[in-house]
């Protein structure tokens, strides 16, 4: 495998040293001193390597491939009262996930630091199209006979769904005085490659879609600047954010595959009627999307703490954030079907939003230990408050995906007036805690809080209000052990009427009148968790914590009705002698959730008949540990680490009513389970390190990792499946993460020079 | 008065309370350096001086003779180079004492475990956590613990070195107490290890690409959940921009916080939700006609509501659209 030529003027470097002198504590430079450590080594695969259809999940953020690999390296270069010093870091060089940093300075003066890191985003590799991109983000169909040519493998070809994110960061503080820092910051990330995207074309909601490939070449710069002044009783800070989001396409464009068919739909093709063209049907040839537009935010920020006489603390924050997107908005369509671009109604009213967002962010904090007593007093009020002072545009038009209404020959807009209206809302948290230490083991703390939401008439609620209590127990009855007991119940209360929601049985509706969106709905919270940590002999640590938390919300009919979520778990670790290290932990967690809805065809209908109930629940498992021998102390060590985890999802779904009302209106209420998912990762690493003298070293290591993930939703999908019917247009990549077994046999030296 | 009136009345009380502190009488510092020697800046660490004598100070080359491993542990991590061989004013000149408090009593009285009044640092330390906290104090006041006291770990006694390894180097960066920030910070927060170590979806933790701290300031902040920006989004847009709009279309759970659909530790389900769709999105959305569907296999064309991306098949650009024809989500 080719190495990156980085990477190979590094080993040039060290070579060099190492023929150069004799292998020793440290090395001189020009008057520098140098020490430092390199390890690198080289793997394969005892078995086959994880297929390329495998490499999705075993490579989602990493680069691991056969052949010679640097683990890390470390240089630092000082002179020789060390009041100057630079470090070089690196590994996996020459991979896609490889990372440098380069920092220098003066000891407790001024720093300078580079660092790069590369992370590769797996998402799929089996996705796969007949279409080919003509421009980035433009893909063109090519003559295909059918929607099945999507699955043939000589029809189609595979596509990139990757990321990479390479992330280069400057960052410079200077210390004139130790009360006194001051800092710059640049970091860039650019992203580049491809991520799943669907369009859709259809004449019905839902119906002739296409999943393909948006392209994801971006960069985000982030500038700061930061001061902050230290005295002994009192700090301030400043701050200041830029951050620059600037991405290289703002559309993606597809073809239409159901455009290709026969006039009038065609089952041999894969389009029904009303997905093709026909003079009832002006289907568009093609679409256009928008992706996420550039923007660009300002936050300026002000921090402050002082300490003040009877023992207290108050520390304040200020933050002020402009935002702003001015993006030219794509045209209304990309379909020339007839005059529909002439058409005045669909004329743009404005061509960018001015998008302009105002945050404000306050918050104060008082901590006082005023009185003889041991009590601890604490007081917090925070406020953030998001204006969206973009412009409100109205429309008196709209195309719909892409596709008019009316006919081909007489292609119309959707002449339904649509108003982007903007969403502002302010959040405030206030809280005041007690904590007194009632005896030497047993401190207990009594608070309340209180948080409210402020939402714009947009939403369906304007105010809630939630009201917390909270007590918590720490007791320390013996040396070796302390625990917490934390209790904290909550009230969420809609301080408005919850103004949504009409039914209609004539005409569609957006939301049942009981529905509740949880955000907003009304809800008791019950919250409790324990931790404890135990030392009882020396070398002996033992962590068991638990945790419970349930919602109920109280008036939500239809929606979220209640969330439960628990979890408990231990961490153990044991040193019985100086040359064994034992450590081993385990993790359950549960997530419950129960909605309720109601089926609709085409309206939503008040017959409590069509209801259907559903329960979805998530369970994890987690075991880990390690043991750590010095089989030989100062020669030979042996670590090993474990980690296992497995998660499983249900969603049970019913209906409450054992008689479903009428065929059409049964078919959408129709309740059945759904097949579970399912994964599990497993992980174990083991290596033996030979101490071969005081500067070199050398490890043989084995690794294990496997993965497996049941998901019914993509699980052997096919781009374009025959099973919904020979006559339906929906065409996906045919994404599907497959499961791997990995055995990992390396081997490194180690070489060490302090 | 409105809930906004009153909140920037409070502002305006917190402006006035930042510029005023300044005027404000502070409570003296922890006793826990003497009088100051007169001025200078030592290029090394300073024998004791009469007057450090007369405070207690031995100097640390005096420890050194009984402890020369901890010694010379300490003087290979970046404080000890500091304290040992540059420091920058008196006080660092300390060296040992800086922190462990002045030697001159357990010295006098032999040594050992616990005597002379040390502050040891280690879990028995019969020393008050705020005590012990208050040395670290201060130095580090400045950047990440401006908002220590008051903070979640500051209010449930969490020491600085349940954390943190002064002495010895666990971790490649922050001297931190085991090997790395995962493992540090999953001593307590199991659940979220096992999250960052297990979870199919994942952000990039495990492999080492990104850190606790790279959302979280654990020293405390004016954030719910100790985040390091000024709200939850905004921790998020740091490195997910694309998301912050704003956008021509909204989808309004979006900008107030993505932890409504997201878990950001992890989950058993794609890109990180809590819940699979098409039941996330029915959680709020109960519309007809085609939302409604408790499970397409009931019509065999519904099932494209659940198949592949679900409800995003169509609704590409949930998290908002700034396309004309975007209403919807599906441009």
């Amino acid at each position: 495998m080719r190495l990156a030529p980085a990477t190979g003027a590094l080993f040039a470097i060290v070579a060099a040293l190492l023929t150069v002198q004799p292998a020793r504590a440290q090395y001189t430079l020009g008057g520098m001193r140098i020490d430092g450590e390199i390890e690198a080594g080289v793997r394969g695969f005892l078995t086959d390597e994880p297929t390329p259809k495998e490499l999705a999940k075993f490579n989602e953020y990493r680069d691991v491939r056969a052949g010679p690999f640097l683990e890390h390296l470390q240089l630092r270069f000082f002179n020789k009262d060390e009041s100057y010093v630079s470090d070089i870091y690196g590994t996996k060089w020459g991979y896609q996930d490889q990372e440098y940093s380069l920092s220098t300075g003066r000891v407790g003066l001024w720093q300078f630091q580079f660092d790069w890191n590369q992370i590769p985003h797996t998402l799929f590799t089996n996705g796969r199209t007949v279409l080919h991109e003509g421009g980035r983000g433009i893909w063109i169909l090519p003559g295909i006979s059918g929607l099945s040519d999507f699955n043939g493998q000589a029809t189609s070809h595979l596509v990139n769904e990757t990321v990479r994110w390479d992330t280069g960061r400057l960052f410079f503080k200077l210390t004139p005085s130790p009360g006194l820092d001051l800092t710059a910051e640049y970091t860039r990330t650019r992203r580049e490659g491809n991520k799943p995207f669907s369009m859709s074309f259809g004449t019905g909601s839902g119906t002739n879609f296409l999943e393909l490939l948006q392209p994801v070449d971006s960069t985000v710069h982030d500038f700061r600047l930061g001061a902050t002044i230290a005295q002994d009783t009192w700090q301030l800070q400043f701050g200041y954010i830029l951050s620059v989001y600037d991405a290289d396409q703002d559309r993606v464009r597809f073809d239409n595959p159901c455009f290709q068919a026969p006039v009038g739909g065609s089952a041999t093709f894969g389009c029904v009627a009303g997905e093709s063209r026909g003079a009832a049907n002006p289907i568009p040839a093609r679409g256009q999307s928008a992706l996420a537009p550039d923007n660009m935010a300002h936050i300026f920020n002000l921090s402050g703490g002082i300490n003040l006489p009877l023992r207290t603390r108050v520390t304040g924050n200020f933050s002020y954030g402009l935002t702003f997107q001015n993006q030219q908005f794509l045209p209304m369509t990309i379909n020339t079907i007839g005059n529909i671009n002439t058409n005045p109604n669909i004329q743009l009213p404005q061509n960018s939003l001015n998008g302009n967002v105002q945050t404000i962010l306050g918050n104060l904090q008082v901590t006082s230990r005023p009185f003889a007593l041991p009590l601890t007093l604490m007081g917090k009020y925070r406020i953030y408050d998001y204006e969206d002072r973009s412009d409100v545009i109205r429309f008196r038009a709209r195309v719909l995906d892409d596709r008019p209404l009316g006919t081909a020959a007489a292609p119309l807009p959707d002449f339904t007036v649509t108003t982007a209206h903007r969403e502002s809302f302010t959040r405030q948290d206030a809280n005041l805690d007690g904590r007194y230490q009632i005896a030497q083991p047993v401190a207990t703390t009594l608070g309340f809080g209180w948080e409210r939401w402020t939402r714009g008439p947009d939403r369906e609620v304007l105010v809630t209000d939630e009201y917390f209590a909270k007590a918590a127990l720490d007791v320390t009855p013996a040396d070796w052990i302390s625990a917490r007991l934390t209790y904290v119940p909550s009230f969420k209360r809609d301080a408005t009427p919850y103004n949504r929601g009409i039914i209609s049985g004539t005409t569609p509706t957006t939301q049942l009148f009981d529905a509740r969106k949880f955000d907003e709905a009304e809800r008791n919270r019950q919250r409790i968790d324990l931790m404890v940590q135990m030392t009882p002999v020396e070398g002996v640590s033992i962590n068991p914590s638990a945790g419970w938390r349930h919602d109920d919300y109280i008036h939500s009919a239809f929606g979220l009705n209640w969330e439960t979520a628990w979890s408990a778990g231990m961490d153990v670790g044991w040193n019985p002698t100086k040359r064994l290290t034992l450590s081993l932990g385990y993790v359950h967690e549960v997530v419950n959730r129960d909605l309720r809805s109601r089926g609709a065809s085409p309206n939503l209908s008040s017959n409590i008949n069509a209801d259907w109930l559903s329960n979805m629940a998530d369970v994890y498992d987690t075991f880990y540990g390690g043991i750590k021998v010095a089989v030989i102390p100062g020669k030979l060590d042996w670590n090993t680490n474990f980690n296992y985890a497995m998660s499983f999802g249900t969603i049970e779904t019913r209906n409450p009513s054992a008689t479903l009302p009428g065929a059409t209106l049964a078919a959408t209420a129709l309740a059945a389970r759904m097949p579970a998912f399912d994964d599990q990762f497993v992980r174990l690493d083991t290596g033996l390190k030979y101490y071969i003298s005081k500067s070199w070293a050398a490890t043989l290591f084995y690794a294990y990792e496997s993965f497996s993930q049941e998901d019914w939703r993509t699980a052997n999908w096919l781009p374009w499946n025959p099973i919904l019917a020979t006559t339906n247009g929906f065409v996906w990549l045919g994404n599907d993460l497959k499961p791997y077994h990995a055995h990992i046999l390396g081997a490194t030296l180690t070489y060490r020079f302090k | 008065m409105s809930g906004k009136s009153a909140g920037f009345a409070v502002l305006l009380t917190i402006a006035a309370l930042l510029g005023g502190m300044l005027l404000l009488p502070s409570s003296p510092t922890p006793a826990q350096t003497p009088a100051q020697p007169p001025m200078q800046t030592p290029s090394q660490p300073l024998a004791p001086t009469p007057e450090l004598a007369a405070a207690g100070y031995v100097g640390a080359e005096t420890c050194k003779t009984c402890h020369p491993d901890q010694h010379d542990m300490f003087a290979s991590t970046k404080m000890g180079r500091l304290f040992l061989k540059h420091p920058r004013n008196a006080r660092e000149a300390l060296g040992c004492e800086n922190c462990h408090g002045p030697g001159k009593e357990h010295v006098e009285k032999g040594g050992g475990k616990g005597v002379g009044g040390l502050i040891t640092f280690a879990k028995n330390d019969k020393t008050p956590v705020d005590k012990r906290n208050e040395v670290c104090l201060t130095c580090h006041t400045k950047g990440a613990r401006l908002f220590w006291k008051g903070s979640a770990h500051e209010a449930r006694d969490v020491a600085c070195t349940n954390c943190h390894r002064v002495m010895s180097d666990q971790s490649p960066k922050a001297q931190l107490a085991k090997f790395n920030e995962i493992e540090t910070c999953g001593t307590c927060h199991l659940q979220k290890k096992a999250a960052a170590i297990g979870r199919s979806s994942h952000m990039p933790l495990r492999e080492g690409k990104m850190t606790c701290t790279s959302c979280h300031n654990p020293h405390g902040t004016t954030t719910p959940a100790l985040l390091r920006e000024i709200g939850e989004n905004e921790t998020c847009y740091r490195c997910h921009a694309e998301k912050r709009g704003p956008f021509l279309w909204i989808h309004s759970p979006v900008p107030e916080s993505c932890s409504n659909c997201h878990d950001p530790h992890g989950s058993n389900h794609e890109q990180m939700l809590k819940v699979a769709k098409p039941r996330l999105c029915q959680q709020c959305h109960v519309l007809g006609p085609h939302g409604a569907f408790p499970d397409g296999r009931g019509i065999v064309t519904a099932l494209r509501f659940e198949m592949g991306r679900a409800c995003v098949n169509c609704h590409a650009n949930i998290h908002g659209s700034n396309h004309p024809a975007g209403k919807f989500f599906t441009r």
